[in-house]
């Protein structure tokens, strides 16, 4: 992005928008760095009207110790290595060589422990990003260029320990160094001229990469939830219902390695919680032969639902995203077929479509790098590792609804609880990350920042409920949040959100019994708002009020309210 | 007017937003309150960017006008000035 197109797309933020205060903290002059960084945030954030808070000049630590929190939504962290030691820059004049190395890296040392102690202070409600020194150190040291100097690899390692222990904060994000390496390259990033006349030290290219980079941080793409892949040349090398399930190859010796790999990410990412399918035009029975191979990388288990047969794939992803109950948006179909991707787009124009490049190795890393990309978490949660477990499931409740017999008796020996923990702890991610995830059982779907969330909690009339829910197939971890306020004998819900993988338990009824109990009111009102895909929410609030928006009282729920069998838990978590 | 006037108008419409159009052309740091040290030197690396050149910045802090940067642009280049 050029300057000039920085600047543009800032001016164009609606003047009347919500704000949206980042710090960003540097020991340099911010400059462009601070165009940059509100651009990439705007172009993300179009509803938003971002605004840039920057701190003291040449004192980074000194920044960090001052800033106030509750004055910003997220912080960027930009550490350079003249903010570690001056003479590790251009603009201070004491001393390089071995005489001062051993100094430097004392002062590196009790620098980074100041900076950690304040960053540490930062509340876990607030994204911090966090780029650690980028600029190519100075010619300081006694060896030649080619040749690393010991102060050169203590510094880094003094660097990489901080790193290291700075990851385990709950809101601390690290730059990757790799993928700045690539949009930036190293020898291009300093501009000593910038640095001398304007205390800025970066290149414009520099400073766009790093304000991409930090804003992809603060405000990262959602993840997707699920990859439906093709089979043959795609999963496998070989056509499998020509050369047979022994016939097809994905190792080094078939030069078959590329699918190897990919087999190897699929499994990766099913680890992480992602969902992953098969639509594949092929004899099911030969098909499931060479996917139950011992030798096969991407556990078969793992693989859900499976659809092989002759018809149309956009009708096996229709099948698959109903099973899944997500969104076509939410998932990525690869096949090597360019036909096959044509006809799936087609029908779902929102999904991802990726080409499996048969014989292009290079096209091949830059997939697989691209699916790290799309299914990429900040940070793992438990509930990752449910989700399969509870689409299976779902497909036994779903095999049993519409009998009414058969879902009361499932529903009533699933040996369910439910667990309720109030107003929970802050550093508890998930509940944010639900109430912005979900799509479908929302109630209006307003999104918030880890710092909204919390600030919108200090009145003392708020409550916040997190429930979680197992039965005997499985727990299912945290899935459903909601938020309101009480006065007197009514209730009012501004945020309810419900994962679709808990749907049909008549887990939403549970909730509002609880609370309709558990603070003795009479009436409820919901703060609904209509989106593109609440329509689950609406649904249900329709049913049992007349509208989505109308009041509930105790009364008419309780005449509606249908037999629940879970056994609740309730916790208070502060 | 010729193009690199007309261009360098559009320079201060994007460092200026708020500036009318009809006064950029007699602009100057006296009479533009925004025109302080961090938008001089942001004026300057978009002029860069768009006149693909690199001004001398001793010389440039010395620039202080619309029409001192116009000349100056006009002096080191003189080939490109009917672009």
């Amino acid at each position: 992005m050029k300057l000039s197109e920085a600047l543009s797309v800032i001016q164009r933020a609606p003047v009347d928008a919500r704000p949206f205060p980042v710090l960003l903290a540097c020991g340099f002059s911010p400059l462009h760095l601070e165009n940059y960084l509100a651009a990439h945030l705007q172009a993300v954030l179009p509803d938003r009207k971002v605004r840039i808070l920057t701190g003291l000049y040449d004192d980074l630590a000194g920044t960090l110790e001052q800033f106030d929190p509750a004055n910003a939504q997220a912080a960027a962290i930009v550490i350079e290595w003249s903010d570690l030691d001056p003479r590790l820059g251009y603009r201070k004049l004491g001393g390089w060589g071995e005489r001062v190395a051993a100094n430097i890296l004392e002062t590196v040392e009790a620098t980074l422990s100041r900076l950690e102690i304040a960053i540490s202070r930062i509340p876990v409600s607030l994204k911090v990003a966090l780029s650690l020194p980028a600029l190519p150190l100075t010619p300081a040291f006694h060896t030649s260029g080619w040749q690393a100097s010991g102060a050169e690899i203590a510094l880094r390692e003094l660097v990489a320990g901080f790193a290291r222990r700075l990851i385990a904060h709950p809101s601390v994000l690290v730059l990757n160094e790799q993928r700045l390496n690539e949009r930036s390259k190293p020898d291009e990033r300093y501009d000593l001229r910038a640095d001398l006349h304007a205390g800025f030290p970066y290149t414009l290219k520099h400073a766009d990469a790093l304000g991409e980079a930090l804003a992809a941080l603060i405000v990262p793409p959602q993840p997707k939830k699920g990859l439906i892949t093709d089979l043959d040349d795609t999963l496998w090398l070989g056509l499998v219902g020509e050369e047979g399930h022994d016939g097809v190859a994905w190792d080094l010796a078939s030069h078959a390695q590329l699918h190897g790999l990919y087999q190897q990410m699929l499994g990766a990412l099913a680890d992480q919680g992602v969902l992953i399918a098969i639509a594949s035009k092929n004899a099911p029975e030969v098909a499931e032969r060479a996917l139950a191979r011992p030798d096969l990388i991407v556990a078969r288990e793992k693989i859900y639902p499976v659809e092989v047969h002759w018809d149309a794939k956009s009708g096996s992803v229709e099948r698959i995203l109903k099973t899944w109950n997500i969104g076509a948006d939410s998932v990525v179909f690869v096949d090597d077929n360019r036909m096959e991707l044509e006809e799936v787009r087609a029908a779902f124009p929102e999904t991802e479509c990726i080409l499996f490049p048969k014989a292009d190795y290079a096209a091949g890393l830059t997939m697989l790098r691209r699916l790290r990309d799309l299914f990429g978490k900040p940070k793992l949660a438990d509930e990752d590792a449910y989700r399969l477990e509870s689409i299976k499931q779902n497909r036994h409740l779903a095999d049993v609804t519409g009998n009414g017999d058969l879902a009361e008796h499932f529903l009533a020996s699933a040996e369910a609880s439910i667990g309720l923990e109030f107003d929970p702890p802050a550093t508890d991610r998930r509940v944010v990350e639900l109430v912005n995830k979900t799509n479908q059982f929302n109630l209006n779907g307003v999104r918030y920042t880890d710092a909204e969330w919390q600030q919108s909690l200090q009145n003392p009339d708020c409550f916040v409920a997190v429930v979680t829910y197992q039965d005997k197939f499985g727990p299912l971890g945290k899935i459903a949040v909601l938020r309101g306020k009480r006065t007197a004998d009514r209730i009012r819900i501004d945020t309810w959100v419900m994962s679709c993988r808990a749907f049909s338990r008549r887990i939403e009824y549970q909730c509002l019994s609880q609370l309709f109990q558990r603070f003795g009111a009479q009436e409820m009102s919901f703060d609904f708002i209509s989106t593109p895909k609440n329509g689950p929410a609406r649904d249900f609030l329709s049913a049992l009020a007349g509208e989505p928006a109308a009041a509930l009282t105790r009364e008419a729920f309780t005449a509606k309210c249908p037999k629940l069998y879970q056994k609740v838990i309730q916790k208070h978590g502060q | 007017m010729d193009n690199k006037e007309a261009k360098l108008i559009k320079v201060f419409q994007t460092v200026f937003p708020d500036m009318h159009p009809e006064k950029i052309s007699a602009a100057s740091q006296e009479s533009v309150p925004g025109w302080d040290s961090v938008a001089a030197i942001t004026l300057m690396n978009v002029i860069e960017e768009e006149f693909e050149t690199q001004l001398d910045f001793d010389k440039a802090a010395d620039l202080t006008s619309f029409q001192e940067i116009l000349g100056y642009l006009r002096e080191v280049q003189p080939n490109v000035a009917q672009l």
